[in-house]
């Protein structure tokens, strides 16, 4: 009764055994953004949340960027989930050609379709059904983006849509990561993206507009196709507030020996142990991100123990008002804690 | 058409057939009844949830009915936010009562699969000013204040959503993560959805017909369901799970393809270490649409190919809408209770099977007396998300 995949930790009863994927390939799509290393910059990259405009989507068209067809129907949330995924699978040397069964699919996103979903309805208030568009059908499903990611590279693995409020980006590199430890496929296209239109700026506000993108696979896997790691996937935990899920995602983790990131709101104080590590608040950067901050905080992980070349990040997201707090770890890849 | 060439990682691997988990509770909750108890009776009574629609203005669609939620849950003419949650907590609160593990959850993970999420309360939002915060959208709020669940996840992936958060689940259980997860399923009708569909139907939609010729389309269900997933040797055993197969086609946003299915199939049987020809019942996802039921009907031909004694088949969603991201759950726990009762509901409004359908054992009129053991549930959705659960009787 042993998985064939997993190694490492050890298993009690908050230690979610994910097989500790290595990360392979990332990608941005987002105005102002071209390489995760841009989210460690210090200060805002914008103008002070609350005095400025809701940004113009068409300040960033992803579309030229993406090449091939078929982009005409599709939403501004997969047509940036399809670019942050181009140059992931890029840095994962995945050609996105081949048919793939040994590559699955987790997307992140709370408002992709909220525009499509509230505008159909009022469509059909105003003009009945006679007045909707059939190329509407798909972009009302909230699976939209996955689908579509998995259609335009042939990614025939596990495919799954996470829209889990404040914690849905960490929480997608986790599934992303018990998919892979379970066996069902040797790596994980794992992506959160949000977009910014009046829809959601009227139901929350600002919100970041793009997407993050990451490629896990198996160590072995990685090894075997002479890919570098970039960095470990460790200790995850969901809980009911930041302390007790950062808490938990570092027992399951070992501790908080080494590490030196802490990608948490800003009014969250660092976990015991963890006191002298960076903080970084990256929604103070680019704005609230939804199901897309996980991703970019892994993104910044990344870039920083890439740098670093040792030790360990710590990723929290969901506060005190949301339903939950999820917290994940992040190793240099091979490097010492 | 082969499927040969398509062979995920999992199903090649041979030590995960050994697992196996404990169904210890059921709940569900449809236009036809309140318990998993009251619903399986319905379903082999052949009764129908079909009804002229009541939450929203006939004057706007085409189609006339759904499978709506009866008074005083949906009042004719009038809708009310977060009606998805309500059904939810009535779903997972009969699942932890029949498992008897009470209703604190603060320790056990709570997976939600479902197609809409609380889209419909965005569009009374949208479209009436209803009050809605953004974290109404996923679950986790409700059943934070309802269970006490810390460790919940909203998967919205369509019409398989259920039977991909119950492979997930088992996922958890595998990995030593959890000795006990929830697994549930919930949708309402959201009025895009059921619009956007009445509009691509090349006739209107009167009634689902699984796998009939003159099926014209789908008509949507509001419904949940849950279940108690854990580790063999923790409380009553309603039935075992084997192995929930989930891939995805890569093939089209809303059309399903066969070759996905079957794959999907074939996964399940490796991961539950049994052959096809041990499969004795099929509890298909069958939606009615001109589409699906032929891909389907292919796919299980081509799956149960080489039985000597193939499985009966039947198909609920003309007694209970399509409950989208419900539907799958749902389908298991009728399977759940066709193993245990040995009765199998009818598959309504089938009258004259599709041609693809042809080498296939359909349960029709009159509910099938049968001693199965193993049970193969089928959920297919938009996007080409292909989940199937191989789940065998509890004794």
């Amino acid at each position: 009764m042993t998985m064939p995949t997993i190694q490492g930790t050890t298993a009690t009863e908050d230690t979610a055994r994910t097989g500790n994927p290595v990360v392979v390939g990332l990608g941005i799509a987002a105005g102002g953004l071209t390489a995760a290393a841009d989210l460690l910059r210090v200060g805002p990259a914008v103008p002070e949340p609350g005095d400025r405009p809701l940004p113009d989507p068409a300040a960033f068209d992803p579309a030229p960027l993406i090449g091939g067809r078929g982009l005409r129907y599709k939403d501004r949330a997969t047509r940036l989930a399809l670019l942050a995924a181009t140059y992931a699978l890029e840095q994962a040397g995945l050609s996105g050609v081949e048919p793939d069964e040994a590559t699955g699919v987790v997307v992140s996103s709370n408002f992709g379709n909220l525009d499509t979903v509230c505008r159909v309805a009022r469509v059909i208030r105003a003009e009945g059904v006679r007045g909707t568009s059939p190329m509407d059908l798909p972009n009302a499903s909230s699976n939209v983006i996955a689908s579509s990611v998995a259609i335009k590279f042939g990614l025939r693995g596990p495919n799954l849509m996470v829209c889990n409020g404040a914690t849905s980006g960490l929480d997608a590199m986790y599934w992303a990561s018990v998919l892979i430890g379970s066996g069902r496929v040797r790596r994980v296209l794992a992506i959160g993206v949000e977009t910014s239109n009046p829809t959601v700026g009227e139901l929350v506000g600002t919100m970041f507009d793009g997407a993050a993108a990451l490629v896990l696979e198996t160590a072995e896997s990685a090894r075997d196709r002479g890919i570098e790691a970039l960095a470990t996937v460790g200790g995850y935990a969901r809980r009911a507030d930041a302390a007790r899920a950062a808490d938990a995602a570092l027992r399951a983790d070992g501790g908080p020996a080494g590490i030196g990131l802490l990608l948490a709101d800003a009014g969250q104080a660092p976990p015991p142990g963890a006191g002298q590590a960076d903080g970084r608040d990256l929604e103070a950067l680019v704005g609230p991100c939804s199901g897309a901050l996980g991703a970019l905080q892994c993104l910044a992980a990344v870039a920083w123990l890439r740098a670093e070349g040792r030790g360990a990040a710590l990723a929290v997201a969901g506060a005190d008002a949301d339903d939950g707090s999820a917290a994940l770890v992040l190793r240099a890849a091979g490097g010492p804690r | 058409m082969s499927a040969s060439t398509l062979t995920s990682p999992a199903a090649q691997s041979s030590t995960r057939r050994d697992h196996e988990w404990a169904v210890a509770g059921t709940g569900m909750i449809t236009s036809i009844g309140a318990t998993s108890g009251e619903v399986f009776d319905a379903l082999c009574a052949g009764r129908s949830g079909l009804a002229p629609l009541r939450g929203f203005d006939p004057k706007l669609f085409r189609a006339q009915h759904a499978y709506e939620m009866p008074e005083p849950t949906r009042t004719t003419g009038v809708d009310r936010p977060l009606r998805a949650t309500d059904l939810l907590g009535r779903a997972i609160s009969e699942a932890v009562a029949d498992a008897g593990i009470g209703d604190d959850l603060s320790r056990v993970p709570v997976l939600i699969g479902t197609g809409l999420r609380e889209l419909r309360s965005a569009e009374l939002w949208w479209t009436e000013d209803a009050p809605m915060v953004p974290a109404d959208l996923h679950f986790g709020t409700a059943l934070r204040a309802m269970f006490g669940a810390a460790t919940t996840y909203t998967f919205a992936n369509a019409c398989s959503a259920s039977l991909y958060a119950l492979g997930l689940g088992s996922d958890l259980l595998a990995s030593g993560a959890a000795d006990t997860v929830v697994v549930a399923g919930v949708d309402v009708i959201t009025e895009s959805m059921f619009g956007l569909l009445d509009r691509v139907h090349p006739e209107p939609v009167d009634a689902v017909r699984p796998f009939d010729r003159h099926r014209r389309g789908v008509l949507m269900g509001d419904g949940a369901a849950a279940v108690v997933l854990r580790a063999a040797g923790r409380g009553p055993v309603r039935a075992r799970l084997r192995g929930v197969g989930l891939n995805c086609d890569a093939y089209h946003v809303t059309a399903p393809d066969p070759v996905g299915m079957i794959a999907a199939m074939r996964e399940a049987y490796a991961l539950a270490g049994v052959t096809p020809a041990e499969v004795d019942l099929v509890l298909a996802h069958g939606t009615g649409t001109l589409r699906n039921d032929e891909a389907e009907a292919t796919a299980l031909t081509e799956a149960f190919a080489g039985s000597a004694a193939p499985p009966l088949v039947t198909a609920v969603k003309s007694m209970t809408g399509h409950t989208s991201g419900s539907s799958g759950l749902m389908s298991l726990v009728v399977a759940i209770f066709s193993l245990a009762t040995g009765l199998v509901p009818p598959t309504v409004g089938l009258v004259d099977p599709v041609e693809e359908a042809d080498g296939l054992r359909f349960v029709i009129g009159d509910p099938a007396r049968a001693g199965s053991r193993l049970a193969q549930v089928d959920a297919f959705g938009f996007g080409g998300v292909n989940a199937v659960a191989i789940v065998e009787r509890g004794d």
